[in-house]
């Protein structure tokens, strides 16, 4: 295999890595491809890939808080610039290591006047039903380049390797109000692998359509009937999760196969085997003569 | 430096169940030198071929493979033919077909429908080794339905010693369980009185899907009495469905519950927020009580 086959197959794992496991692939890869120096620079391009598409979070220098590396954090920059990333919360940008996950030389970015209002408000609705709702989670409200966009990004990592497992959660929500609608998509990984390798991966895409009292009212009170739609869309959808658990251990597992025979007994062996060649083996059994 | 075939084993412990054919293929591509290695203790799932000879359905693995070719257990011919290919001594082939008629019997009463495929093969210190393979699928019969496959893998050594007989036993489980969720929320509106489907918003729209996956294997040496050459029938029979057994249920209890119970520790359907004021209230309370 030529070495640009070599990076992408390397790549191509990388992209699959489970929530908080990056780290443990590249060092499985590097081993078997045993070429750092090609494999460092190759696979920069699929670690970028990954942290963008996985809302992968930093602490964002001179804060207290992370924000959220996204394709909507992304800056648009000429094509020679440094790619950097935003963090609307403290209006600063910031540069992203992709390697060791860091963020550096902090700038503050002005932001735009007319959008800001909405976003604010947005972003503390988020916030609030961020700490109402998830365990460790970050969350960042982008104002989009169209006018009446916005971005509104979530995830909720939990990472335990002493206990083999792991798990992520991530929604992106774009709130249009020129369109009255807000779109979303849910993504759920969950990686448990003590003695075995079990993997929950869902995808759930929606749409709310937003009554025109909700975009006409105060940012204030757009912003928080806009998170209660959000919050009652996730909940059912966490809801509906658990039904389809249950259906599948109901239906599935019973239907792919039962957990005892009709009878309700384990098989009886000796007359499985008499019923249908009783005869045939009681032939050879002198042959072989172990009797 | 750690052994490349155990990054590869622990590569294949992390990435996605359900590209494990993909993902093998690939690293095989990278290190063709390990490629038995990788392929003798990787688990991949089942083929299922028919029997051109009897017309009936038969699974292809890697220990029914020569060369390009896979046995069938039922007419025992090669396809596409072999002039040479490996076959079990006449003693053993009779045991084999024993074999495939009693598992046969135990495909049906525990999957009701599936295929199942057991290859026996000597060894040289006198003993014999087989594989006992167990496939079915299920697809869905209406889009919201649950699909699913289960493949089980066991592979086993016998060895005689005088009326008894001693076991090593290697059972592989791999279970994929998929629901797709299409446009639901038509049918929760029209479920709905006219009132408020007005307030529900017209054109809403759904589309999700989740996919449960996974691989588990364990390992069960026993000692059995050996009446005659067909115990072992019997003997490996009653290990392999207890094992079964075990297998399943970890893997509805144990492991699939285990992924659900990782989600709320993502997110919390009940507002935190409220139970955490709830405490604080209660020891409030508890203070004003003992004062």
């Amino acid at each position: 295999m030529d070495p640009v086959d070599r990076i992408q197959t390397a790549s191509s794992f990388l992209l699959q890595s489970p929530p908080g496991e990056i780290n443990d692939v590249l060092n499985d890869v590097r081993n078997i491809i045993s070429d750092d120096d090609s494999l460092h620079e190759g696979v920069l391009p699929a670690l970028k890939e990954y942290n963008i598409a996985q809302f992968i979070t930093v602490e964002v220098p001179g804060t207290q808080h992370q924000t959220v590396v996204s394709e909507a954090a992304r800056l648009a920059v000429g094509e020679d610039e440094e790619e950097r990333f935003l963090d609307p919360r403290s209006k600063t940008s910031f540069r992203f290591d992709h390697l060791s996950l860091e963020a550096s030389d902090p700038q503050s970015v002005e932001p735009d006047a007319d959008a800001e209002p909405l976003r604010e408000a947005l972003e503390k609705s988020t916030l609030a039903y961020l700490s109402a709702h998830f365990h460790d989670g970050v969350a960042a409200v982008f104002s989009a380049p169209e006018t009446n966009r916005f971005i509104i990004q979530i995830v909720a990592n939990k990472y335990n390797p002493s206990n083999f497992w792991a798990g992520r959660w991530r929604s992106e929500y774009t709130v249009d109000l020129s369109e009255h609608k807000v779109e979303g998509k849910v993504l759920v990984n969950i990686h448990y692998y003590e003695q075995g390798n079990v993997q929950l991966a869902t995808h759930h895409d929606h749409s709310i359509s937003l009554p025109q009292a909700i975009v006409t009212s105060s940012p204030a009170q757009s912003a928080s009937k806009i998170l209660a739609l959000i919050e009652a869309e996730e909940s059912n959808y966490q809801t509906a999760i658990n039904d389809t658990y249950h259906e599948m251990g109901e239906k599935t597992f019973k239907g792919l196969r039962r957990a005892l025979p009709m009878t309700r007994s384990k098989l009886d062996w000796d007359r499985v085997l008499g019923y249908k060649l009783g005869a045939e083996l009681t032939a050879s059994k002198g042959v072989f003569g172990s009797a | 430096m750690t052994d490349i075939v155990d990054s590869m084993l622990d590569l294949m412990r992390r990435l996605p169940p359900t590209r494990v054919e993909e993902n093998v293929a690939a690293l095989v591509g990278i290190c063709p030198d390990y490629a038995d290695d990788l392929l003798g203790s990787v688990d991949q799932p089942l083929q299922v071929k028919v029997d051109h000879a009897t017309g009936r359905e038969y699974l292809a693995c890697d220990y029914n493979r020569d060369g390009e070719s896979h046995r069938s257990p039922w007419s025992n011919e090669y396809d596409p033919p072999l002039e040479d290919g490996t076959t079990p001594s006449p003693k053993l082939r009779k045991l084999e077909i024993s074999a495939n008629e009693a598992f046969d019997t135990y495909r049906e009463m525990y999957y009701e429908g599936g295929v199942s495929s057991v290859y026996l093969w000597d060894l040289d210190d006198g003993g014999f080794a087989g594989v006992v393979l167990l496939k079915k699928v299920m697809n869905s019969s209406a889009p919201d339905e649950p699909s699913g496959t289960w493949d089980s893998i066991h592979v086993f050594e016998a060895s005689e010693r005088g009326r008894q007989a001693h076991y090593k036993l290697t059972s592989t489980v791999m279970l994929q369980l998929v629901t797709r969720q299409n446009g639901e929320s038509e049918k929760r509106q029209n479920a709905l009185p006219a009132v408020s489907q007005k307030t529900a918003t017209e054109g809403w729209k759904k589309d999700g899907e989740l996919n449960l996956s996974g691989s588990m294997t364990r390992q069960i040496e026993n000692d059995w009495p050996l009446h005659d050459f067909s115990s072992h029938i019997t003997n490996t029979g009653k290990m392999i469905e207890d094992m079964e057994i075990k297998m399943r249920n970890l893997l509805q209890e144990v492991y699939f519950g285990k992924t659900r119970d990782i989600i709320y520790d993502l997110r919390s359907v009940d507002d935190l927020e409220k139970a955490r004021r709830q405490r604080e209230l209660q020891k409030e309370l508890v203070g004003f009580i003992k004062r």
